[in-house]
């Protein structure tokens, strides 16, 4: 990064055209220089943000005999204690459910969300703002005031311990309908009604011109809905208190038996974190956009 | 976001649709009329059956006496339990718990990241790409694997925070223990992860703010910090708004995952909330209507809460038209 000296400069006194940019090009030397704080103050954030899952990773692949070393340097690296999760618990059958679980809920959360959302927002109609109003409303009721009437309902499904009990009640997500309404209304109105020219009725305008144009919110949004559902807690919790079949509650169980084998507990929770970390990897900026863009507006 | 209930009522009906519709309309009026409730039913048959329903059934069950085994007899016992929660120590404790929580995470997702993005404005380009793709993970670490490494970072006997704190003399025991320092504990790994997520939507709200506001004041001879105060922030406030309004819904959700799985609450609820405790009166105690009656009051409570909030942000917040 480039260093500028910044000439010292007289107090303004009359402020003419000339001036005031020389103001302005003083500004941004003193932007460039400015910068190095910025840049420690982010690199500070970013050691702070990443140093947990780094020290996971790092005591995930250490030899047992030196689990407790507080070294931050990684030593030699052995598979190990991955090699001890997988054969202690069925971490490969947990994490293909967890995943099933996520991709089911993703993919049927954007479904009733796409045609509820094409709904209001492609008509007009009696009762459009009372109907609307459940959806924001929602925001309102936490999920652990409605917890002991959904159990009871799912109890009485017979499907306790099942991952069908955990996606049943989760199926509509008023996010999802309130997010994609707000880029349906931004839609072209002139794309819907040419496709009506051409003799599409609505069912056929929204799979075959609305779907294909909202592709790169869907998929953002598919993703969201996914990490969430992975990192669903409580729910899944609740449902499945006899069972182990997914992520959360078998890496749980497990967590609460080796107490504190740090090298298998680091290696389990790495695992449990492992599938959305890819995620991350491959389609980061997909990832922050879905997340933060759901805070602009 | 959810600020803003309604944009306008939805677009009228163009005529190129009334064209198109008027041979169907003819035949089948009501039909047609019923189109888009269609598109709406799954969508709010499933919001009703397992949101407000269960809202409805919870209000029932806060006046009654159940141990929530089917076979036995529920028992209306009018507002009895609406009379015992109020009067139990914990709720007040897990009350206070929760305000303190709403304020930490004030701070820490809201007041701190706002100081961050604005500090660190002039990064831009692939340097802030990468710092911020960073910072972001934290948001992303599912629960149990956040717990499990705090209390390895907080292990008393070899965890790295507890050894810094010694070399600086400062020898700290089992924080989770703690009565004192449980609920820092959950306060610093929940702000951990909500940290990033505060400083990327201020810093994306920043981003959004076209810079000729600023460069008009300066060239009228504003301050920086005038055109800070006066500008930047007011134009920031959708998103001050959207994450102060979101921690205080929401912050009690947040926290639930890691106080059941770092501190259940303990020790002698220091580190419980409110949904925390209706977690417990329902499925520790199974007193379903104990539960249901703090749900209710906390639902009205927040529900309060939340409309004042909204009131107040529409008065006072700033919209770059």
């Amino acid at each position: 990064m480039a260093f500028v000296i910044v000439e010292p400069h007289a107090p303004l006194k009359t402020v003419s055209v000339g001036e005031g940019t020389s103001a302005l090009r003083r500004a941004a030397a003193r932007g460039r220089l400015g910068r190095v704080p910025a840049h420690l103050l982010l690199i500070l954030l970013a050691v702070v943000s990443i140093y947990p899952v780094y020290w996971m990773f790092v005591t995930a692949f250490r030899p047992g005999d030196e689990a407790l070393s507080t070294s931050p340097l990684p030593g030699p690296v052995t598979l190990d204690n991955f090699a001890y999760v997988w054969k202690t618990i069925p971490m490969g059958g947990m994490l293909l459910n967890t995943f099933g679980m996520a991709s089911l809920l993703a993919v049927a959360q954007l479904l009733v969300a796409v045609l509820a959302s094409y709904g209001f927002a492609r008509w007009s109609f009696a009762g459009k703002k009372a109907l609307y109003l459940l959806f924001v409303g929602s925001w309102l009721v936490p999920f652990q005031v409605t917890m002991i009437p959904n159990y009871l309902m799912v109890s009485q499904m017979g499907l306790l311990n099942t991952v069908a009990g955990v996606v049943l009640p989760q199926l509509c997500s008023a996010f999802a309908v309130m997010m994609l309404r707000q880029h349906l209304e931004s839609f072209p109105r002139e794309l819907m009604d040419a496709a009506q020219m051409d003799g599409r009725n609505a069912w056929q305008t929204l799979w075959q011109v609305v779907i294909p144009n909202l592709r790169p919110a869907l998929a953002a949004l598919a993703i969201m809905l996914f990490i969430s559902a992975w990192n669903e807690y409580l729910w899944p919790t609740l449902i499945m208190q006899k069972s182990q079949d997914l992520v959360q509650v078998g890496v749980r169980a497990f967590l609460g038996a080796e107490g504190n084998n740090w090298g298998a507990v680091m290696a389990a929770s790495a695992m449990a974190c492992l599938p959305v970390f890819l995620i991350y990897v491959f389609l980061q900026r997909y990832v922050v956009d879905a997340f933060v863009r759901s805070g602009l507006k | 976001m959810f600020v803003e209930v309604l944009p306008g009522g939805g677009p009228a009906a163009s005529p190129v649709q009334a064209v198109a519709g008027r041979a169907a309309a003819a035949r089948h009026p009501l039909a047609r009329r019923l189109v888009p409730y269609l598109y709406i039913l799954p969508a709010v048959v499933l919001l009703v059956l397992w949101t407000y329903w269960p809202l409805l059934q919870n209000v029932g069950l806060s006046f009654q006496d159940w141990n929530l085994i089917p076979t036995r007899p529920r028992v209306f016992v009018g507002t009895e339990k609406y009379a015992k929660v109020l009067s139990l120590p914990e709720l007040r404790q897990a009350l206070m718990n929760t305000v303190v929580y709403i304020g930490a995470f004030l701070l820490i997702s809201v007041a701190l990241p706002l100081v961050f993005a604005l500090l660190s404005r002039s990064v831009q380009g692939r340097a802030r790409t990468f710092y911020q793709a960073l910072i972001f993970v934290p948001f992303l670490v599912t629960p149990v694997a956040s717990s499990a490494v705090w209390r390895w970072l907080f292990a008393p006997d070899s965890g790295t925070i507890p050894a810094i704190a010694a070399a600086l003399g400062h020898p700290m025991g089992d924080v989770f223990r703690d009565p004192d320092g449980s609920m820092t504990s959950v306060i610093v790994i929940v702000g951990w992860q909500m940290l990033g997520f505060g400083v990327l939507v201020i810093a994306a709200g920043l981003a959004g703010i076209n810079p000729d506001y600023a460069a008009a004041a300066a060239l009228d001879g504003a301050r920086r910090r005038q055109i800070l105060w006066r500008i930047t922030v007011p134009l920031l406030s959708p998103s001050l708004v959207f994450l102060s309004l979101m921690t205080i819904l929401l912050s009690a959700q947040w926290t639930y995952p890691i106080i059941d799985l770092v501190t259940q609450g303990g020790p002698g609820n220091s580190s419980t909330n409110i949904y925390y405790l209706l977690y417990q009166f329902g499925f520790r105690n199974f007193d379903a209507g104990l539960s249901a009656a703090a749900g209710v009051l906390f639902f009205v409570g927040f529900g309060l809460v939340a409309l004042l909030f909204v009131e107040l942000s529409e008065r006072l917040s700033f919209h770059d038209n």
